[in-house]
């Protein structure tokens, strides 16, 4: 079975240049599992980057000094565990110099999730009502999902524990905060259920989303934090209205369970990756499939796709430039593809990838594996069209329905659907 | 909505660096041929068989977000330095989708 069209040469794809690793210890006693990276994130401002390192860990590092660190020593890294538990190297840890952390968070950690109280940019007004985090200066919080279905919220700079959420039952697959600055928190678990918390109110649970029938995967919010993607076993890519807390529509098309969801930068697309081998593009505000990313070829019929093919796909990654998204997929490789393409632009090599992540700029994809290690490669890049950047600068204030109306040529409504 | 009409006129010769741009506002922009080459409608207006050829559109507005748009494509491709965050502003947006459409940029 073969990973490209046919009539792709594999060889002439070009390879992605290696940045570093960071590899997990070695663990004192060899256990079969429990050392999985099931998670990697970049903090919103590009500050930290943190990754569940197994064995309950989660490391915390500034990302900038990182990647320092990859150039100076070449591309290998180590990561030392043992030196800095919980350390405070500088005084409360402020904003200026950022330290490492290791955190312990007492149960396998399946889900991170960075949460900033300053809104990134094109978001909508946020209520600013503070009860337990006065302090007057940015909060950058690491959210941690267990095994157990607890949440640990944890404040970065200083790696103390700030809050303990206790309400689901099971296994919290995947954490996400609203992008606008207002510290809610959605998590999904393998109880069936979303939960939507306010951390700016002590972490009150406010709402409950039903309609999964089986586990949920992954959760993403769209850009301008008005939508909810959740994605789950037998199929499943639901979309939620976030001012009333409904459910908007099902997205039909999926084989297999589906396991990954990102929106891109302008919220105009939707990448879902699922173990049907594929990843498709939709656009959330009509419901219907734009671009399909194939990981199999011949492309498996419904039967096989639907079952034990090994060619599952993990995850997906839509880059910061709204032009480029990452797959992770079991055949060993990590593709870099343009949307408007629909064979790979760069490969690169990878066994038993879980979870991808691009950096906030954009330049640096990483990927955490099976035991605990994280990898890391550069982007391919480009300067975009001055037609793209415009697109996206209108998408993302206007969906899909109002692009419609607009009394512009036949082509350009195309383009600005992103049906070119 | 006012229409502007752009004319393209070599600078003294038609293998000279720079070439200007008119917008009929009067507004008079001189880039380097290197960087108007990034519009793919530009490039085939000068190198057709009068290179003092008029053209007149009345979808080409806002000239100088072109320019800027032609200086960092070619300063930041094939550069591994970070590429700057290029802001458009929604009001202007469709008409700049619109002109860089027609300009093929």
């Amino acid at each position: 079975m073969a990973s490209f069209p046919p009539r792709v040469n594999e060889k002439e794809i070009v390879r992605s240049r290696t940045i570093g690793e960071l590899l997990a210890p070695a663990a004192p006693f060899d256990k079969k599992c429990g050392r999985e990276n099931w998670t990697v994130a970049f903090a919103p401002d590009g500050s930290y980057f943190a990754w569940s390192q197994g064995h309950r860990t989660v490391k915390l590092v500034p990302w900038s000094q990182c990647l320092k660190n990859f150039l100076l020593h070449g591309t290998k890294n180590v990561a030392n565990s043992n030196s800095l538990r919980l350390s405070r190297q500088n005084s409360d840890g402020q904003k200026n110099n950022p330290c490492e952390h290791t955190i312990d968070c007492g149960d396998i950690v399946w889900s991170l999730a960075f949460g900033s109280s300053v809104p990134e940019k094109q978001s909508r007004c946020v209520n600013i009502e503070w009860h337990r985090f006065r302090f007057g200066q940015d909060q950058l919080l690491l959210a941690t999902g267990l095994s157990n279905g607890r949440i640990k919220i944890w404040d970065v700079y200083t790696g103390k524990l700030l809050l303990n959420l206790v309400d689901h039952t099971e296994v919290i697959r995947d954490l996400t905060f609203a992008p606008d600055g207002s510290l809610i928190l959605v998590s999904a678990s393998r109880d069936k259920t979303l939960r939507v918390w306010d951390l700016k109110d002590d972490g009150n649970m406010m709402k409950i989303l039903r309609g999964h029938q089986n586990w949920v995967y992954s959760c993403a919010f769209s850009p301008d934090s008005s939508m909810l993607c959740s994605v789950g076993a037998s199929k499943a890519v639901f979309l939620w209205n976030m001012d009333k807390y409904t459910m908007i529509r099902k997205l039909e098309g999926h084989h297999h369970d589906v396991v990954a969801c990102d929106f891109s930068p302008d919220g105009a697309l939707l990448a879902t990756a699922s173990y049907d081998t594929r990843v498709y593009i939709w656009d959330p505000h009509s419901g219907g499939i734009l671009m399909e990313f194939g990981h199999l070829f011949p492309p498996p019929t419904p039967i096989f796709a639907g079952g034990a093919n090994d060619r599952w796909v993990r995850s997906v990654s839509f880059s910061h430039d709204g032009l480029h998204i990452a797959s992770l997929a079991d055949d060993k490789m990590v593709r870099f593809w343009r949307i408007d393409e629909d064979c790979p632009v760069q490969v690169a090599p990878l066994s038993n990838g879980l979870c991808c992540a691009f950096s906030t700029d954009g330049s640096v994809l990483a990927a955490g594996t099976h035991d605990g290690s994280v990898y890391f490669w550069a982007t391919p890049r480009q300067v975009a069209s001055l037609q793209h950047l415009c697109r996206m600068s209108i998408r993302r204030v206007m969906p899909t329905q109002e692009v419609q109306k607009l009394p512009i040529p036949s082509k350009v409504l195309e383009f600005l659907l992103y049906r070119i | 909505m006012d229409g502007e009409e752009k004319t393209y006129a070599g600078c003294e010769g038609p293998d000279d660096m720079y070439v200007k741009l008119i917008s009929s506002g009067g507004h008079e922009f001189i880039v380097k041929r290197e960087y108007a080459l990034t519009s793919g409608t530009i490039k085939a207006t000068l190198s057709g068989p009068s290179q003092f050829a008029e053209n007149k559109t009345n979808e080409v507005n806002f000239i100088s977000k072109v320019c800027m748009c032609f200086t960092c494509k070619v300063r930041y491709t094939n550069s591994s330095t970070k590429i700057p965050e290029f802001p458009i502003a929604p009001k202007i947006a469709l008409e700049l989708l619109m002109a860089a459409n027609f300009l093929d940029c």
